[in-house]
């Protein structure tokens, strides 16, 4: 069993040999292996989005230059869910895009998409078509959760992956934290309306009162609204230790704004949501300051292993890496790997292939780890770590890299 | 905090609402008063004041709230940043009219207000292709001054929009009442068959309408900006219905209607916040619009609109 250390080493000596065997570099003979990259290139999360692509891209044009599997070159697909109207992903935009994907029969396997309200229209409709795909950073559970089986994999297989742990985790695991570690004795939760936001909002309330925390109350921003005022006004009155907010960056830059105005000296917490370089940019400081927030992925782009990776990944595209941008591309490792292993027994990576093959993957040496999947389609290794906002005047302020600093990982329910 | 010290509160944030909702509202109900048309254009002509606003604050070396200004270069950085945005989004109001719908003012149905709602698309795309989604942090020279009533606080920006607001609201009630423009708006309003017949030129009438209505949309842009540290492609949609159905909740054409329709709007949006949830907002608004349309079909003060007859 690798250390995690070690398993970055491994992973970084991986990428630096195989340039070495370059007796099967992809040459214009090679069969394709098609896949779609679904993610919100348009709105809010337009920033990311590039971030996490650009990841999937370089380990498949890795693959390709170094002729990973012979007689098999990979081709990518960019698809974006996200739409100026909706100013963030849009679920109509997603489902789209799940057809076109299912439709056309080259396509075996597929990335993304980045938001939990996306995954869940695309889900039924990849579910019909039998093709796979790896979530990066969709962490709403029901997706997975063999309840919601007839919902999401109406077929019975599952074909919704990830590289990252679920709100399942993420909320609880927070919850956990802002009790035992912050001792908070009581705190008012809010959501963003969203499929995300309120599946992480829901989970950590629940966690919360477990912990014996005061839930003082519960309410739901509209995202596109401008104006937090009233309910921050309440929330002032209520006077609680702590503000969670479920919900991502349309709703977060107005709430981070306002509550510094009106409630500034509160804990302020989020999920993976408030992660964001859209809050850092159109927040900024000194509102931003202190609020925490969670990653459902172990915290790697900061350690010595995965520095390899981080050049790797300024030198070619100019911005630094994030921690979705590394599961993203253990995601299209994970990929790479099925195919890898059908090939490997001389088959042809169909999308059948794809679905078992990923199902039954076991990519050791990532640099999250070793990757494996329960018959649901989670990751079976779950950490969820916890940052907080500390205002770095040296380092760009918009970089969610130098301006959150890693707290540690938060405690399993 | 004590129950008045929230009521207190809760005035204050609606008081700030409803002037920016009341400002935005007069640029719809000026020109229907006087075309009977409803402009959706004005949602983004909105949204673009407060982009004027904030490249006109960043072109001063304004960033965030890293810069503040007091005494004369305040006013001075505020009056600069006023004037470019209102004359701006005039500009744009005027370019609309005399382009765009005046080829089709004697075209009868609704050609005219599927052209506003094209229009205002084209100016989410402009700015989107510009400027990007992203949302921007509107950069506020204001000192953080506040003061403290009871539990309440009340910040010298609150203080600013409401003067502000009452100024152009002041500003634009003489206009209409007292000028010669203004009274050939009114005629115009009331018969522009007649006021035609009287010499009032009313191409000119209408051109100034637009004129008027979108110099407050971007009067409220940088208002906006200002109160909220926030400038975003998506605000004119949001900020627009609301506005919108404060119009026609005062009386749409009415001016005063329009006035009081924005005000009431921001108090109803943060007396629900506060007593049934944020959540239940758009319910409670849309639900107080639809009972008095139902009892007073002319909203609260009576439409005022060109007697077509």
């Amino acid at each position: 069993m690798l250390t995690r250390r070690n398993a970055f080493k491994a992973a970084a000596g991986l990428a630096a040999t195989a340039t070495v065997g370059t007796a099967g570099v992809a040459n214009a003979a090679d069969k394709v292996i098609k896949i779609g990259l679904n993610m919100s290139f348009t709105g809010a999360d337009a920033e990311s989005a590039v971030r996490v692509a650009n990841a999937a891209i370089m380990a498949f044009d890795d693959a390709n230059s170094t002729g990973a599997i012979k007689g098999y070159k990979f081709e990518y697909v960019k698809f974006d869910d996200g739409t100026a109207t909706a100013g963030q992903y849009d679920p109509a935009q997603a489902a789209t895009n799940a057809r076109k994907m299912v439709s056309d029969k080259a396509f075996v396997a597929a990335l993304g998409p980045q938001m939990s309200g996306a995954g869940k229209a695309m889900a039924p409709i990849l579910s019909e078509g039998n093709l796979a795909i790896i979530t990066p950073s969709s962490t709403n559970p029901d997706i997975t959760d063999p309840k919601f089986a007839a919902q999401y994999r109406p077929a019975g297989k599952a074909i919704y992956f990830r590289t990252v742990a679920t709100d399942a985790f993420q909320g609880p695991n927070m919850a956990n934290f802002m009790a035992k570690t912050l001792k908070i004795k009581s705190v008012y939760v809010l959501d963003d309306s969203g499929a995300y936001g309120v599946g992480i909002a829901d989970a950590f309330q629940a966690q919360i009162e477990k912990n014996g925390v005061k839930v003082l109350g519960r309410d739901r921003l509209d995202p596109k609204a401008v104006d937090y005022a009233a309910v921050l006004t309440k929330i002032k009155a209520l006077n609680p230790d702590a503000l969670y907010f479920g919900g991502v960056g349309q709703a977060g830059v107005k709430l981070v704004k306002q509550s510094y105005e009106i409630v500034p000296n509160m804990i302020k917490a989020g999920g993976d949501g408030v992660y964001s370089t859209d809050i850092l940019k159109g927040a900024g400081f000194p509102s931003f300051d202190n609020w925490y927030s969670t990653q459902a992925s172990p915290h790697v782009t900061e350690e010595k292993g995965s520095e390899v990776f981080t050049t790797r990944f300024f030198q070619r595209f100019g911005s630094r890496p994030d921690d979705y941008a590394v599961t993203c591309y253990t995601a299209a490792q994970v990929i790479i790997q099925a195919a890898k292993d059908i090939v490997a027994t001389g088959k042809e990576p169909t999308r059948d292939a794809m679905q078992a093959a990923i199902q039954n993957v076991s990519l050791k040496g990532s640099l999250i780890g070793t990757v494996e999947f329960d018959p649901n389609g989670d990751m079976k290794n779950k950490v969820i770590s916890v940052f907080q906002v500390k205002k770095d005047a040296a380092k760009p302020l918009d970089d969610t890299e130098s301006q959150f600093k890693y707290v540690g990982v938060a405690p399993m329910s | 905090m004590t129950a008045g010290d929230i009521l207190l509160q809760q005035a204050i944030n609606g008081l700030s609402l409803g002037a920016m909702y009341s400002l935005l509202a007069l640029g719809f109900t000026l020109v229907y008063g006087i075309m009977e048309l409803i402009n959706f254009a004005h949602f983004n002509v909105f949204m673009v004041g407060s982009m004027i606003a904030m490249l006109v604050l960043q072109a001063f070396g304004l960033s965030g709230q890293q810069t503040i200004l007091t005494g004369l270069p305040l006013i001075g950085v505020l009056l600069v940043g006023f004037i470019v945005s209102m004359v701006g989004c005039g500009l744009i109001g005027v370019l609309i009219e005399r382009f765009l719908l005046r080829p089709l003012r004697n075209v009868k149905g609704p050609a005219a207000m599927i052209t506003t709602i094209g229009v205002s698309y084209i100016l989410f795309n402009l700015v989107l292709l510009t400027l990007g989604t992203d949302s921007k942090n509107f950069p506020n020279p204001l000192p953080p001054i506040k003061w403290e009533i009871g539990g309440a606080v009340l910040r010298l920006r609150e203080v600013l929009i409401w003067v502000i607001a009452l100024a152009l609201m002041g500003g634009l009630t003489y206009f209409v009442t007292y000028t010669k423009l203004g009274k050939a708006m009114r005629a115009t309003a009331q018969d522009p068959e007649a006021a035609r017949m009287m010499g009032v030129e009313v191409d000119r009438v209408v051109m100034s309408a637009f004129f008027l209505g979108s110099a407050l949309a971007g009067a409220s842009g940088m208002i906006f900006g200002l109160y909220y540290n926030l400038a975003k492609v998506d605000i004119g949609f949001a900020a627009g219905l609301r506005a919108f159905t404060a119009a026609v909740l005062g009386g749409i054409g009415n001016v005063p209607g329009a006035m009081l329709g924005g005000v009431l709007i921001g108090l109803i949006e943060s007396g629900s916040g506060q007593v049934i949830g944020a959540a239940w907002t758009d319910v409670v608004i849309f639900g107080i619009l639809v009972l008095v349309l139902v009892f007073r079909p002319a909203g609260l003060l009576g439409r005022l609109a060109p007697n077509k007859s």
